[in-house]
């Protein structure tokens, strides 16, 4: 009996995906054949896809070995410290109202967990281009467009180890150039371009 | 033109944020109004008919004034995501929306109270009644429904009721139907689509017998004869269209319009308020725009910015009612 | 025929002005420009340019729309295969055998065959349009929702196919696009679903978030981790042009491809979207490259991308003879026209023949300006790849950015794509396939829509979906397809037992 972990991982991500989808369309109201209410197709869904995962799951239990890469200490402690950060940071924030309306909560946990997750070198990667995606959120509508870049671009950078100050520089000058002739002259978006405050 | 766009914006952002107001905007607003371009949100997808109107209202708005009036769509929630982010702005007047019966009227009774973040009444400065139309009740050509007895006759014999169609649930369209049902008291069946289109593609091809439609989106096949006209819901009888019998005229009491207007936050200085209703009725009195309108079967509006403001307060409580009645629900 | 030669020869008449010329090239330009970008698509582009339109004749106006709608078109499917990044559902599948083939150092063979299997379709689908418009339109209304509802089955069932792995951990993550398609407002109440009280969510996930997360970005972080990966990436371009060998096999994928994307383009509603992969699906089983496919094999890109463009030309059927529009693009046309004091429907043809004609023309006219356009700009964009990664990732991650904000002007949009990008890369680490995900959110809403409405119509009687013809052949052929892939799974499966 060789176990398949990828595929075992894959059908458990199924099942509870399905379990918790069933147990959220309990509120929608089933219908009948001829009117179906909102909730008769999530149910089918969700009943095919906790099957699909069950199917997966099992064969798993015989198909391997397909382990998964090899995890250090450090990434293995990452993860569930980077998503308590979220909740933590998301649930602090949202009771001090520091910050309310247009997802700042939402998308200040979202950086602050990825930046977390970057701690081991193995989630650098990861962590790093989805933390300057959430920050290019954070500061597009107070810091506007070109700062938002700096900010984004900057962070995205320390993914690659390769990236040397000057040539990070040069690239933000670039991209903040091309973006701006691109996105603001040419195809006009509605974004603000420069910091709002001042 | 990206600068100045920004600058426009950052009024608009900072109100979005609600914790910081530097800008002591209304004051500052008033000399010299406007002296930026302007803000029009839609809160619905590009094309549509509130999205077409706005655009055709913004650009002779824009000659007027000397500013130009940015179009920017942000749809979602049955209109409710754009309208609530104009309810919170500054009331500078350099942020409007288009009003409409769905993000004003239906809306905010359709939706569970905790989605619903605007007072549609309270949380506006109401500026100027853009355009209205009935809603047209078309069949089939082959259906052998020619007016309201036919259709009553049918729904009366129909097992399960008669289907008819509308371009989804919740709108205007669709309370219409529900309406009708209990004024009659026949049973319909209510055969919701995604969009008036489908709809009208599923009338002509006879999959549905009967559609519940908006005049702007049913014109063309009206007058091309795709589909046969049976009744309107206009209070007389519609000037591009007289040979389509209204409602009561046909025995039924149903009268009812679709609208869009132009509004802005709540609290919008005075000065503003009446410059932008003057320049609005303006663009609505030009050969032009009422040669277009008249073309999808609109009425522009002729209306203060008190008469719309009250007109917007009746919608809602109106509709309210009615959307319970309808048992259709967002929430 | 005679009479169609003369009306296409009025329409050249009309398309050939200067000024028609002129915008007609200025819309492809676009067109090319917005398909490049992610996120930034036709609709929002066209309704910017809307106004800019009112002051034209309206056959000029219209001209540049359609320019702009089928140049985003080649635009899309160039980043699908140069940057792994889908902006419309059509190039999802372009993604799999076009990226694959991008990695093999020839990109510039892939965007070329994109290019001339599109024009050759999209010729053939211009003919089409002219010569046979009003009659396929009954095709198109003789389609009632148990047959749409069995034809996205049937797609969802043959989108397994599209796994490169496991087939039943491939149509489990179609399922789960189907899940990921059910949030947002229900279409037949109105009521809110797996929004968690979030407006934004009610019109649904955004298909460009999910797509730039689990496509895009999460191959971003995939290169990254990978040093070795990014030089093969940047390091081989290889030749620009096609072998004998890849002509000799993309030819007749290009052929089937026009069939099937012309049939499919003309149903109003998820047709052309179907298009795409149906096309693969067909090259994957009846070519003779099949072997390849999963490792780069060129009828995967021919034989879609056709299909593709075919289907974006007879989806202008059910505009032009019965004023329906077929998907958003279709409907700010629409509106154009509105706009113009025009009404678009049956009584076009004779009330305007200059509209309807000149159109026509100007679709074949723009199909070989794009060609014209991009074969040369192949080599720029194949240069592209050179740029040592460190700079192109910064670069595609906030062309994302933006794109992904744009598109609804929300900054919520951009979290969400942040939630896909972490997804993506799980999945991608446990072997699950984002493309039958993808296809599943898109066609799960539509066959929802369909089942329910057909059995509101049926008045909850099931055997309607037997009884239409049109329906009960889908349903077989999908019963096919079922048996088909599971025999040969289970003759493996007996085999690898055995071998233990």
């Amino acid at each position: 009996m060789k176990i398949n972990t990828k595929d075992l991982l894959s059908g458990a991500i199924l099942i509870l995906l399905a379990v918790v989808g069933y147990w959220l369309n309990q509120e929608h109201a089933l219908g009948n054949a001829r009117r179906m209410g909102p909730g008769y197709m999530p149910m089918l869904t969700f009943w095919i896809l906790g099957g699909l995962g069950l199917a997966v799951f099992l064969i798993a239990l015989f198909s391997g070995p397909n382990p998964l890469d090899k995890w250090t200490k450090l990434e293995i402690l990452a993860v569930p410290l980077a998503i308590a950060v979220f909740f933590i940071t998301y649930f602090v924030f949202d009771a001090l109202k520091l910050f309310t309306g247009n997802y700042y909560v939402l998308g200040s946990a979202m950086f602050v967990g990825c930046v977390v997750l970057a701690v081991a070198p193995g989630w650098r990667p990861l962590g790093l281009v989805h933390a300057g995606f959430a920050l290019f959120g954070l500061m597009l509508e107070q810091f506007g467009l070109m700062l938002a870049l700096v900010g984004c671009i900057v962070v995205a950078s320390l993914a690659d180890p390769d990236h040397r100050p000057k040539g990070v520089i040069g690239m933000i000058i670039f991209l903040c150039a091309l973006c701006w002739w691109v996105f603001i002259k040419e195809l006009d978006i509605r974004v603000p371009v420069w910091p709002q405050f001042l | 033109m990206g600068a100045r766009v920004g600058l426009v914006q950052r009024r608009g952002v900072i109100a979005g944020m609600g914790a910081i107001t530097l800008l002591p905007g209304a004051a500052r607003a008033q000399a010299g109004f406007p002296a930026q371009p302007l803000r029009l949100i839609v809160p619905f997808a590009p094309a549509g008919t509130t999205d077409l109107t706005a655009r055709l209202v913004a650009q002779g708005l824009g000659e007027r004034l000397g500013q130009t009036v940015v179009v920017e769509n942000r749809p979602g929630a049955g209109a409710m995501v754009g309208s609530e982010a104009v309810a919170r702005s500054t009331a500078d007047g350099y942020t409007l929306v288009m009003s409409n019966i769905a993000s004003h009227a239906i809306s905010p009774s359709l939706y569970p109270t905790g989605a619903v973040r605007y007072d549609p009444v309270r949380d506006f400065t109401h500026i100027a009644l853009v355009t209205s139309n009935p809603s047209v009740w078309v069949a089939n050509l082959r259906s052998g429904i020619a007016d309201v007895a036919a259709l009553l006759q049918r729904a009366r014999s129909q097992r399960g009721g008669l289907d008819v169609a509308s371009s989804g649930a919740g709108s205007s369209n669709h309370l219409l139907i529900v309406q009708l049902a209990q004024v009659a008291g026949v049973s319909l069946n209510h055969v919701p689509y995604r969009g008036a289109g489908p709809a009208m593609t599923a009338v002509i091809a006879g999959e549905v017998p009967a559609m519940s439609d908006s005049l702007p989106s049913a014109a063309a096949h009206v007058r091309q004869g795709s589909v046969r006209a049976i009744a309107m819901s206009s209070e007389t009888r519609h000037p591009g269209f007289p040979e389509v019998p209204t409602f009561r005229e046909q025995g039924l009491d149903i009268v009812s319009t679709s609208w869009f207007g132009i509004s802005g936050p709540a609290g919008l200085p005075a000065a503003v308020v009446a410059r932008l209703n003057a320049e609005i009725r303006a663009v609505l009195a030009t050969q032009e725009v009422r040669a277009r309108f008249a073309e999808f079967g609109g009425t522009p509006g002729d209306m203060d910015a008190a008469a719309y403001g009250r007109f917007v307060a009746a919608e809602f409580a109106r509709w309210a009612p009615v959307v319970k009645a309808s048992g259709a629900e967002a929430g | 025929m005679e009479l169609l030669l003369q009306n296409l020869g009025h329409g050249f008449g009309v398309a050939l002005t200067i000024d028609n010329l002129l915008f007609a090239l200025l819309g492809c330009l676009i067109g090319t420009a917005i398909g490049v970008l992610p996120g930034i698509g036709p609709v929002a582009t066209i309704s910017l340019l809307l106004p800019i339109t009112f002051g034209q004749p309206a056959t000029t106006a219209i001209i540049m729309l359609a320019g702009i709608y089928y140049g985003a078109q080649y635009g899309g499917s160039t980043t699908a295969i140069l940057l792994n990044l889908p902006g419309e559902v059509s190039s999802v599948v372009t993604t799999l055998e076009g990226y694959k083939m991008a990695r093999n150092g020839r990109a510039g063979a892939a965007l070329t065959i994109a290019a001339l299997g599109s024009f050759f379709a999209g010729t053939v689908a211009t003919i089409l349009v002219a010569a046979s418009g009003p009659l396929l339109t009954s095709i198109a209304l003789s389609f009632g929702p148990a047959d749409y509802f069995s034809l996205m089955l049937l797609g969802l069932i043959i989108s397994a196919v599209l796994a490169q792995g496991s087939v039943l951990k491939s149509i489990g993550m179609v399922v789960f696009g189907v899940a990921l398609g059910l949030v947002g407002t229900d279409v037949q109440t109105g009521q809110q679903r797996f929004t968690f009280g979030v407006p934004e969510l009610s019109d649904g996930i955004g298909f460009v978030s999910i797509a730039m997360g689990m496509f895009g970005i999460a191959e971003i972080i995939l290169n990254l981790e990978r040093p070795e990966a990014r030089s093969v990436l940047t390091q081989k371009v290889g030749s620009l042009f096609l072998t004998k060998e890849e002509f000799r096999r993309a030819t007749p994928a290009v052929l089937r491809g026009t069939v099937v994307g012309s049939l499919l383009g003309i149903l109003p509603g998820g047709g052309a979207s179907l298009a795409s992969f149906g096309s693969y699906m067909m090259e994957r089983k009846v070519s003779r490259g099949r072997a390849q496919f999963g490792n780069g094999a060129i009828e995967g890109v021919a034989g879609p991308e056709s299909a593709n463009n075919a289907a974006s030309q007879t989806s202008f059927i059910p505009l032009l003879t019965l004023g329906i529009p077929a998907n958003a693009v279709m409907a700010l046309m629409v509106g154009a026209l509105i706009i113009q004091g025009i009404q678009p429907g049956p009584r076009m043809v004779e009330a305007q023949p200059d509209l309807f004609w000149g159109l026509i023309a100007s679709m074949w006219i723009g199909n070989l300006m794009l060609l014209v356009i991009n074969l040369p700009m192949i080599g720029m964009w194949v240069k592209l790849l050179q740029v040592p990664y460190k700079y192109l990732y910064p670069s595609i991650l906030v062309f994302c950015a933006i794109g992904v904000y744009s598109l609804n002007n929300n900054v919520f949009d951009v979290y969400q794509t942040v939630i896909f990008g972490i997804l993506g890369y799980i999945f991608s680490k446990l072997r699950m396939e984002p493309a039958p995900l993808l296809i599943g959110f898109v066609l799960g809403p539509m066959m929802e829509e369909h089942l329910r409405r057909a059995m509101l119509l049926s008045r909850g009687d099931a055997t309607v979906f037997i009884e239409r013809p049109i329906s009960a052949t889908m349903l077989g052929i999908g019963a096919v397809a079922i048996l088909a892939m599971a025999l040969p799974s289970l003759r493996k499966g007996k085999d690898k037992a055995l071998a233990e």
